[in-house]
Parts: C-alpha cells; sequence; structure tokens
C-alpha cells in the first residue's frame, strides 16, 4: 500500500492541474470576492431629488438627509414627469419631490406640507431604506412639532425631555460581532466547497489507471485488491486536509480571520477529508466514465454549495431547499466551520457536524467498496 | 525436459461469445514457446488466464507442478506479464516505474536497486534512467514495459505482442533479451501474429485460431506435417506446365510459378530439361522454403492477417 500510496503522491504532485482548481482557485475566489465584499461597506444609495420650493424649509429638509450616511443625494432640476418615465422603463430607481409652496404648507400649522416619493416597484429592496428614512424625517418634523407645541404651554425643558422620552429603550446586542466579517464566512465557504472538487482528480486517477491497462497490469503482479484501493485513497484523503490547512491559513494569517478552537477546526478538516474522499472514490466506481464523473462533481459541488450555504448563510432560502440543505454534507461542513470559527464553541459542541460528515463518509466507503469488483471486472480490457 | 506449463479444456465465455473454446497446450520448462494467431484468435486471453488478470470459465492449468487456481498468489510470483499496450506511468522516470513494480513484486531495499540496474543494463537504458518515460521513444518504452516484468527475475515470462509498432533497432534488442533469458533458464511464452518472430525465437509453437488450439509442435513438426513441398520458378517466356509430371498443385506467385510436389528435385530436373530442349530462359528455380504462413493457411483455410 505505502509503495501505491507513495506513487500516487508523486504524480499528483506533478499534476499541476490539480495545484490550480484544488488551491490557486480557491485562494482566488477567496481574494476576488473578499476584495469586493470588503469594499461593500463604503457603498451608499444615491438618493435623487428634485426641490421645487427652493425654499429655506426644503433646504433643510435636504441638508438633513446628506448627513445620514451612507446616503449620497443627488438634487436636480429636471422635468419631474420625465424623470418618472424613467422610473416607469426602470432607468432610476427612485426620486423624491419637494414640491412648490412646501415652506409656506410646513409654517401654516395645518399639517399640508406634502413630499412624494416616486419608486421602481421592481428594486423595492433598494428603495425601502429611503422610504424608512423619509418616514423617519416625517417623524422628527412631528416630534418638533409636539416640542414647540409643549414649549408654548409653558413646558421646562427638563419636562419636555421627559414627555417625549420613549416608553420602550431598545437594548441592541451584537452576539459574536468581534468574529464577524465576511471572511469568516468566505474563506470556509470555499474551503469547503473546493474540498468536493477532490472528485475530479479520484475519477482521472481510476480511469486513468483503469483505461490504461494499469489495473489489470497490477493484478498480474499479485497486489492486493484492498491495498491498492487504500494506496489511491488516502492521497486524496491527505490532499484535501493540505487544502483545507492552507485555505483557512490563507484566511486567518492572510485576513485575520478569527479561528477558535485549533482542535476542532482541525478535527472538522478531518472529517470533511474522510468525506470528501471516500465519496469521490465511490462516484468513480458508479459512472461509466471520466465525462460522466466531471459533470456529477460539478452537479454535486455546485449544488451542495447553494444548498448548503456556502454561498450565502442557508436561512436566506426558502424553506424547503433548507430541509434539502440539510442532507448535503456540505451544509454540515460549513456550519462546523462557521460554530468554531464564529461563534467560539469548543470542539465538544461540534459533535453534529463530526457525526454528519464521518456518516457521509461511511456511506462513501460502503458504496466504494460494493463497486470495487465489479470496477475491477470492467478494468480488465 | 520437464512441463512448467500444462492447460487442459481452457474455457473463456464474454456476453455469450466463446473467446476460449477448450484451449489446450503444454510448455517445457526452458523453452521459448509461441503463441501464434490472428488479432482476436484468444491469445491475449489465454494470456490474462495465466497471469491471474482473467478468471476462466472451465479448465485446469497446472503451473510448477501446482494447481494454478489454488495456488494463484505463490504462483503470481515466479510469473512475468508484459501486456499487449505500454502499461506504465509517462510522468515518471524510467528508475520511479521500475522501482514502483519491484516493490509490487516485494522487493526492497538493495535488492531491489540491483535488479534495476541489472534490467536497465539488459534494456540497454541505463543513461536514459532518470528521464522520465514520456520522453522516450516508442521502442524505448516497450524496452522498459519488459524490464518492469524482470525485476523479480521470474521463472516463467509471458509476452503479449511486446514488438508491435517499433523500429527494428529496438526490435533486435527485444529478441536479444528474450534469446539471453532463454540462456539464463527463463520459459518464455511469446504471443504474436508476426510468423518471423516465432521462427526466430519459438522452439515450439501453438497455432491457435477462434479460441481452439489447431496445432502445436516444434518448427520442424509443424513444416513437415503442414508444411507444402513446392518449388519456385520464373522464366522469360510461358512455360508449358502440362508437360511436367508429379505436380500437386500450380499458383502464381509474384512474376513466378508455385508448383507443389511430393519430389520437388525430380521436378526441378524436369524443369531444366524441359527449359534447354525448349529453349526457355529461366529466371529463377529454387526450392521454396517452408513457412508457417503456409502452415496456418493449410491448417485454418486463410491467412494471418485475414
Amino acid at each position: 500500500m505505502k509503495n501505491i500510496l507513495l506513487k500516487e503522491m508523486k504524480l499528483m504532485f506533478k499534476e499541476k492541474a490539480n495545484l490550480i482548481y484544488l488551491i490557486v482557485m480557491p485562494l482566488a475566489f477567496i481574494i476576488i470576492f473578499g476584495t469586493i465584499f470588503n469594499q461593500a461597506g463604503d457603498s451608499t444609495v444615491t438618493v435623487n431629488v428634485t426641490d421645487n420650493d427652493h425654499s429655506a424649509a426644503s433646504k433643510t429638509f435636504i441638508s438633513q438627509m446628506e448627513k445620514i450616511k451612507g446616503f449620497d443625494v443627488e438634487l436636480n432640476n429636471k422635468d419631474v414627469n420625465q424623470q418618472i418615465s424613467q422610473i416607469k422603463e426602470g432607468k432610476l430607481n427612485s426620486l423624491i419631490v419637494i414640491p412648490e409652496g412646501f415652506n409656506q404648507q410646513l409654517t401654516s400649522g395645518q399639517n399640508k406640507a406634502k413630499i412624494s416619493f416616486y419608486q421602481d416597484a421592481a428594486v423595492s429592496n433598494e428603495t425601502a431604506s429611503i422610504e424608512a428614512i423619509l418616514k423617519n424625517l416625517s417623524n422628527q418634523y412631528r416630534e418638533n412639532q409636539i416640542v414647540s407645541t409643549l414649549a408654548k404651554d409653558g413646558k421646562t425643558d427638563d419636562q419636555i425631555k421627559s414627555i417625549m422620552k420613549s416608553p420602550v429603550n431598545i437594548d441592541s446586542v451584537k452576539e459574536n460581532s468581534h468574529n464577524v466579517d465576511m471572511m469568516s464566512q468566505m474563506v470556509p465557504g470555499y474551503t469547503v466547497m473546493f474540498a468536493f472538487y477532490i472528485f475530479i482528480s479520484v475519477i482521472k486517477r481510476f480511469f486513468t489507471e483503469k483505461e490504461s491497462g494499469m489495473i489489470s497490469r497490477l493484478q498480474s503482479t499479485g497486489v492486493n485488491p484492498l491495498s491498492y484501493l487504500l494506496g489511491m485513497w488516502i492521497p486524496h484523503f491527505l490532499t484535501i486536509m493540505i487544502q483545507c490547512i492552507v485555505l483557512i491559513g490563507f484566511g486567518h494569517y492572510v485576513y485575520g480571520m478569527h479561528i477558535g478552537s485549533f482542535v476542532g477546526i482541525f478535527l472538522l478538516i478531518v472529517s470533511l477529508a474522510v468525506c470528501g474522499s471516500s465519496l469521490g472514490v465511490a462516484l468513480s466506481f458508479i459512472v461509466k466514465n471520466e465525462n460522466q464523473g466531471i459533470g456529477m462533481t460539478q452537479f454535486i459541488a455546485l449544488g451542495g454549495a447553494m444548498l448548503g450555504g456556502l454561498w450565502f448563510p442557508s436561512n436566506m432560502l426558502p424553506s424547503f431547499a433548507q430541509v434539502i440543505g440539510k442532507f448535503t454534507p456540505q451544509y454540515w461542513a460549513q456550519q462546523g466551520f462557521l460554530d468554531v470559527i464564529v461563534r467560539d464553541i469548543p470542539v465538544t459542541g461540534l459533535w453534529k457536524s463530526f457525526a454528519a460528515l464521518i456518516a457521509f463518509g461511511i456511506i462513501g466507503i460502503i458504496v466504494a467498496l460494493t463497486r470495487y469488483k465489479a470496477f475491477l471486472r470492467s478494468a480488465v480490457k | 525436459m520437464s512441463f512448467l506449463l500444462e492447460i487442459q479444456d481452457l474455457q473463456k465465455v464474454y456476453k455469450n461469445k466463446k473467446a476460449l473454446d477448450g484451449v489446450s497446450f503444454s510448455v517445457k520448462e526452458g523453452s521459448c514457446f509461441g503463441l501464434l494467431g490472428p488479432n482476436g484468435a484468444g491469445k491475449s486471453t489465454t494470456m490474462k488466464i495465466l497471469t491471474g488478470v482473467l478468471a476462466s470459465d472451465g479448465g485446469n492449468i497446472s503451473m510448477f507442478g501446482k494447481d494454478a487456481l489454488k495456488h494463484r498468489k505463490a504462483i503470481l510470483q515466479h510469473i512475468g506479464y508484459v501486456p499487449q499496450d505500454i502499461v506504465l506511468y509517462e510522468k515518471l522516470s524510467a528508475y520511479d516505474n521500475l522501482s514502483f513494480f519491484g516493490k509490487c513484486y516485494g522487493l526492497d531495499g538493495d535488492v531491489l536497486k540491483k535488479r534495476i540496474d541489472d534490467v536497465l543494463k539488459q534494456t540497454g537504458l541505463t543513461d536514459r534512467a532518470k528521464d522520465t518515460v514520456k520522453s522516450y521513444s516508442g521502442g524505448m518504452k516497450r524496452r522498459i514495459n519488459i524490464a518492469a516484468a524482470l525485476l523479480h527475475n521470474p521463472k516463467l515470462l509471458i509476452l503479449d505482442e511486446p514488438t508491435v509498432g517499433i523500429d527494428p533497432q529496438s526490435r533486435n534488442h527485444i529478441f536479444d533479451m528474450i534469446r539471453s533469458l532463454k540462456e539464463q533458464g527463463t520459459t518464455v511464452i511469446y504471443s504474436t501474429h508476426y510468423m518471423e518472430e516465432v521462427e526466430a525465437l519459438c522452439d515450439e509453437i501453438a497455432i491457435i485460431d477462434k479460441g481452439e488450439v489447431v496445432t502445436q509442435g516444434t518448427l520442424d513438426y509443424l513444416f513437415t506435417e503442414y508444411g507444402r513441398k513446392a518449388i519456385y520458378m520464373e522464366s522469360e517466356t510461358s512455360f508449358p506446365t502440362e508437360k511436367l509430371t508429379g505436380i500437386e498443385a500450380v499458383h502464381s506467385h509474384h512474376q513466378g510459378l508455385i508448383i507443389e510436389t511430393a519430389a520437388p528435385i525430380d521436378l526441378m530436373e524436369q524443369i531444366i530439361h524441359i527449359s534447354k530442349e525448349k529453349k526457355i530462359l529461366l529466371h529463377r528455380l529454387e526450392i521454396e522454403k517452408p513457412s508457417l504462413e503456409a502452415v496456418f493457411l493449410s491448417l485454418t483455410g486463410k491467412t494471418l492477417r485475414d
């Protein structure tokens, strides 16, 4: 077995494609998407405003909006109807119109001041924040009016503050906030996703051995079939280990990603390697040719990545998809990594992920052993 | 000389098609035994059963005096198998390939190193040992392909068409290797559909066709038993063969005639006499050399390349 294992490791290191799609590609994904999403915090929402009043009140309203972080107010004097047409055509997301007479209506004290907010319903997610801000500003005007009325009634500042104070205080506490950043989601996500690309390497190796006649030849040397299987299998297990250590290490040392329990991370990597390599071997013995195997790999790796919550949190998926996701090894691997990296859960609390990944691994081993004899028979030309 | 291998009534069926239909033959220890037959005759299937790659569907095989099916593992340690295809790791060096196969045969350490050096000398590739197999010519790959089966000093070497698609120089090198092994006492089974290779190397031959052994024996035996006696002649003008006596058949061949007869010397005397009398100029007149091609044709009614 050692002989086959060492030969296989030599061949794997000589195969540059392995390095590219198992290490370089996931690193590239992490770097590219990490850079993009790390910039996401600097992004702003553009608020188009047409001021037809040009009064002190309208300017005050606009300056209040400009003070809000994340909003980029673009003031224009374009024709309102034309801009509404643009919204209908999807060329403009939203428009705030301050009508002529806004100042006069505001100071009349009859609560008739009006601001129009036009929005494209197709992008309501993007415009919802603007609408919320407008409602907030409207409330501020209302509060100012109440304060002014109370002052006229002879209430002191302290009395006014006490009256205006909300009976309910929201105390917002973010747990694990010290561990959460884009990298803490992205690095384990791409690590798990690309760990399953080992299938391609496993399938290629077994089919090359089969089609070249090597399996036949080795049978004539009296090599034990089980030794041969282990010798072919273990290098792929080790490859996933190396791949995961490199990618997680990259996230930690380059992007400062928090790593909780080192033992927990290591055992998760071992479980993932058992799972990925054994399922890869099983798949090699099921598919009829290399192309079919590569197609199946794409289906399993990409489908599992989406359903397992590797690209975005699985709770964003429809409920049925969330249920299906729990039957993928990717889900349990990702949850395990998030438990350690984000939630700082100790190794003893990771047993569900370990158990699920090892269970998938055992299924792979059983299928591989069941199909092995048929594979060897089919290898004899 | 005792038999190292005895096969009786070997059967193999692939999806209702009989690949081997009662193959039987015996191989003497220390001899070079040729398995001659066209493509698809059953040569490779027989060899794969002998080397444990395939299971038979019936029959008996005795090797080294033991039942091959019962003592498969022990017997395989004494067999070297060279498959028809070049089965090597092209990205590894010849040395790494030989080291890998040597370990598969249970060799290790200094013994393995010495054996690798020995087989590299035998193949004439010592200088190229560290180069990747990918960089080798077809003939060099064939030589390493054979070398990989020699590492454990097998008592029986089985070669399945080992010279397909190689240059004459490499072919001669392989022939020299086989002759040298035979001199050292190794028994060789050599499968081919090239008759000249069998004639050059083999002491005994089995002709196999459609999964059956048609005949087995030494070259002399086959030529005597199945080879036709004939003369070949070429003349300036048409020769009156109707005037010849004791002829069995006449065939056109190249620019002349092959005339089959039981008494070729008498027939040559008649031809010389008639040619002088009729003033016919003879370009060639010779006794036809016996060939396996003719034996094969006589036994199967077809040529080897049909």
